[in-house]
């Protein structure tokens, strides 16, 4: 439980944690507006939704320049802005889906960006989108040549299932939290949340879990190594075991799914003291 | 943090000669073969009209940069790829610092 389920988190909705909370994905939640207020963000022009002040470039410049003051005060402001994004393992990820709608799978533009990588159809996207904010995809055609598959819940859920297997992290996109409107497929260093996460520790929310191996069913594989992408497991040769360093744990689960044992474990990040408070 | 975001650490200066580079959509070499992601194509914001994309495989409509300079290892890899020798990389000279060694100060 973190401090955005003290305020976003319902205690009658999925045991208060707040992402599970059907209020914050709700249509009203999409960017508010008082009564006789005029549109605001992307309504008002797509410019408009681009954030203002620092970005990642002034960071590595104040870097340079080894002016600590400097990088303090940048990243004061990225992290008042409110966390963009809520890392949530597969298990917690179906019962997100059944929350939202409309459901739509896009391309991702993180992807686009620092691989070329072109996504056009169904087949192809690895970004989700959720909420009345989709059919801005349907609306402006021209504005989203990539094109957007709506999908029901089975088949959100499907979809979400194959991008676990593939070794995708799912981290849920926020718009003004606590409004939740796209669930990323993440992957270093092509995506832009995780590359923030690890390089920075900005803009993502840990996962409320925490990993935890069973030794006893453990038999060394290696396979969970190979898909934790923040460097929190490896494959330790003395005890011919894997092991999670908890402190670089950002509760992803994807070594859970991938444990052909099920061998691993992803225990609530309250039940560990050290971490329990750990969120960025 | 890791050892790339060091305070005061210089970063390399990557240029793209964007008149040599051609079509970054289409080309993607640099852009894929970097193991730390160092490059970034973006759409050119000036020739954007209001609520229509792009074509990215239209020369001229997106430009390839270096955005993450301080992951750059100058490895050289985006330069043995590029086909059109756009990219040109000047690594800040690396110093050699000794550490004290143990029993020094007593002038062992």
């Amino acid at each position: 439980m973190c401090w955005m389920c003290d305020e976003f988190g319902d205690p009658e909705h999925g045991n208060g944690l707040w992402y599970l909370n059907p209020k914050n994905y709700a249509r009203n939640m999409y960017k508010l507006r008082a009564p006789g207020e005029g549109f605001k963000g992307a309504e008002a022009g797509l410019e408009t939704g681009a954030r203002s002040g620092p970005s990642q470039l002034d960071l590595l410049n104040a870097i340079e320049n080894n002016d600590r003051a400097e990088y303090d005060r940048i990243t004061g402001i990225m992290t008042a802005r409110g966390q963009g994004s809520q890392i949530v393992p597969l298990d917690d990820a179906d019962r997100v889906l059944e929350l939202c709608s409309p459901i739509g799978l896009i391309a991702c533009i993180c992807r686009k960006g620092i691989r070329a990588i072109d996504e056009r159809n169904e087949h192809e996207y690895t970004c989700m989108g959720m909420g009345v904010g989709m059919l801005k995809w349907e609306r402006w055609p021209e504005r989203y040549k990539g094109g957007v598959a709506f999908v029901n819940i089975d088949e959100a859920k499907e979809w979400n299932h194959e991008m676990d297997r593939r070794g995708f992290v799912h981290i849920l996109m926020l718009f003004g939290a606590p409004f939740i409107g796209g669930f990323c497929q993440c992957d270093y260093p092509d995506c832009g949340a995780i590359r923030n996460a690890v390089d920075f520790g900005l803009g993502s929310l840990k996962g409320h879990y925490v990993a935890m191996v069973d030794y006893d069913k453990c038999n060394g594989c290696g396979i969970c190594a190979q898909r934790c992408q923040w460097g929190a497991l490896k494959f330790e040769v003395t005890t011919e075991k894997a092991n999670v360093d908890i402190f670089k744990c950002y509760g992803c689960g994807l070594c859970a799914t991938g444990c052909p044992r099920g061998a691993i474990k992803m225990e609530p990040r309250s039940n560990v003291p050290a971490v329990a408070e750990v969120w960025t | 943090m890791t050892y790339g975001l060091k305070m005061g650490r210089k970063f390399p200066k990557i240029t793209v000669d964007l008149e040599k580079c051609t079509v970054p959509f289409l080309c993607k070499r640099c852009l894929q073969a970097c193991p730390m992601g160092c490059f970034h194509v973006t759409r050119v914001m000036a020739k954007e009209e209001r609520l229509k994309e792009m074509d990215p495989r239209i020369d001229g409509n997106y430009i390839l940069f270096a955005t993450r300079r301080d992951k750059c290892t100058g490895c050289n890899i985006c330069i043995d790829v590029c086909p059109v020798d756009a990219i040109t990389i000047e690594m800040p000279k690396q110093e050699r610092t000794r550490p004290k060694v143990q029993g020094e100060q007593w002038g062992q």
